[in-house]
């Protein structure tokens, strides 16, 4: 029996002179067997059809499971990469806050020099001009005396806090190796997913040319990253500036 | 002066916090959401806000609102210092009723700038 790609019934002259053969000699079953061969090739192709979506559909779902590694990025990858950016805003916060504890530090030390200069300084104007008096000069002494000494204590304290702010900064080699094994784990999730999208056929690039990410509640959306290729969005101050006062601010 | 810096994290409040202090601003108070800084604005007598704009609760929109609808605070004038970049935001705010809008990173010296403008203009 040919197979036919058109779903009409094609019936031969032999086919039809056979059947009013079984009709006349009164042969009903073998004329109902000739009726559904004639019907076959239609059925065939309806079965070979449904097979094939069958396959597809068992390959597809086989696809799935077989990403095995799916399950372990949700139940321990993910897991573990927020643990990990924890671990990135605590270690800033504690780098920002020891840096801010020894520039508050600093301030009040750099205050009292400050002062002191303020103290030495109309005697001092007064020497440099030739208009010191005796009696100020012992005055003066003191004054530069006690500057002296403060700066050459306060020099040493001050540099050994601005150390402690130099290794303040020893989070960011951890953090970026942190956020980094973070980064290739966003890249594998990103793999499964295209795969798993393209096991159910659906394309990856249909929708992707205009696709902004979207936003929480009253637009919130955080530091913008990618200003370059932003319009919607003011690249400084300056801008914001700008915008305000085309507002009638 | 009586100022009240409301921003989630406590880094960023520490350095507006400093940077008024350098500006000549003592009486600082601090809240870490719009939701914790209502009350707080409510019972004391403020004369100024800085606030972040996304943050956990309330945000400092939302905040902004709740001061320029509250008839004994609607007076106090709303600084926004936030990393919220994107225009509509901005205009968002403005219709709102902030009095300055600084976007993050920013520096002292905008800082400083922004409030000089914003007093000048209450005189």
């Amino acid at each position: 029996m040919s197979k036919s790609t058109s779903t009409s019934v094609h019936v031969s002259l032999e086919q039809a002179r056979l059947l009013v053969e079984y009709l006349e000699t009164d042969q009903q079953n073998k004329a109902d067997e000739l009726i559904a061969e004639i019907q076959n090739p239609i059925q065939i192709e309806l079965f070979e059809e449904i097979g094939k979506l069958t396959r597809q559909l068992h390959d597809s779902l086989n696809n799935f499971h077989f990403d095995a590694r799916l399950n372990d990025l949700a139940t321990a990858d993910i897991p573990d990469a927020k643990e990990r950016l924890n671990f990135v805003i605590s270690r800033t916060e504690d780098a920002a806050n020891k840096t801010m504890d020894v520039v508050e530090s600093i301030f009040p030390v750099v205050s009292n020099i400050q002062q002191q200069i303020n103290n030495v300084n109309p005697l001092w104007h007064k020497l440099m001009h030739n208009e010191l008096e005796v009696g100020e000069f012992k005055s003066l002494c003191l004054d530069i005396d006690v500057l002296l000494k403060t700066t050459e204590k306060e020099a040493s304290n001050i540099h050994r806090l601005m150390t402690d702010v130099l290794m303040a900064q020893d989070f960011q080699d951890l953090t970026g190796q942190v956020i980094r094994k973070v980064i290739d784990l966003v890249c594998e999730v990103e793999d499964s997913l295209i795969n798993m999208l393209t096991a159910f056929d659906i394309s990856s690039e249909q929708n992707q040319s205009n696709y902004v990410p979207q936003l929480g509640e009253n637009l919130v959306e955080g530091p913008i990253v990618n200003r370059e290729s932003r319009k919607d969005v003011v690249s400084d101050q300056d801008d914001v500036d700008d915008l305000l006062s085309s507002l009638g601010f | 002066m009586k100022v009240l810096v409301v921003d989630d994290f406590s880094t960023m409040r520490r350095i507006i916090k400093n940077l008024l202090r350098d500006l000549g601003f003592t009486n600082i108070s601090e809240a870490d959401d719009g939701n914790t800084a209502l009350p707080m604005l409510k019972a004391g007598d403020f004369d100024f806000v800085v606030t972040d704009w996304n943050m956990p609760v309330m945000q400092g929109i939302d905040l902004l609102k709740a001061i320029r609808a509250d008839e004994k605070l609607s007076h106090i004038p709303v600084l926004m210092v936030t990393a919220e970049a994107k225009k509509d935001q901005i205009i968002m705010a403005a219709q709102a009723g902030v009095n300055g809008y600084i976007v993050k990173p920013f520096t002292a010296a905008t800082l400083s700038a922004k409030l000089e403008k914003i007093f000048q203009r209450l005189g």
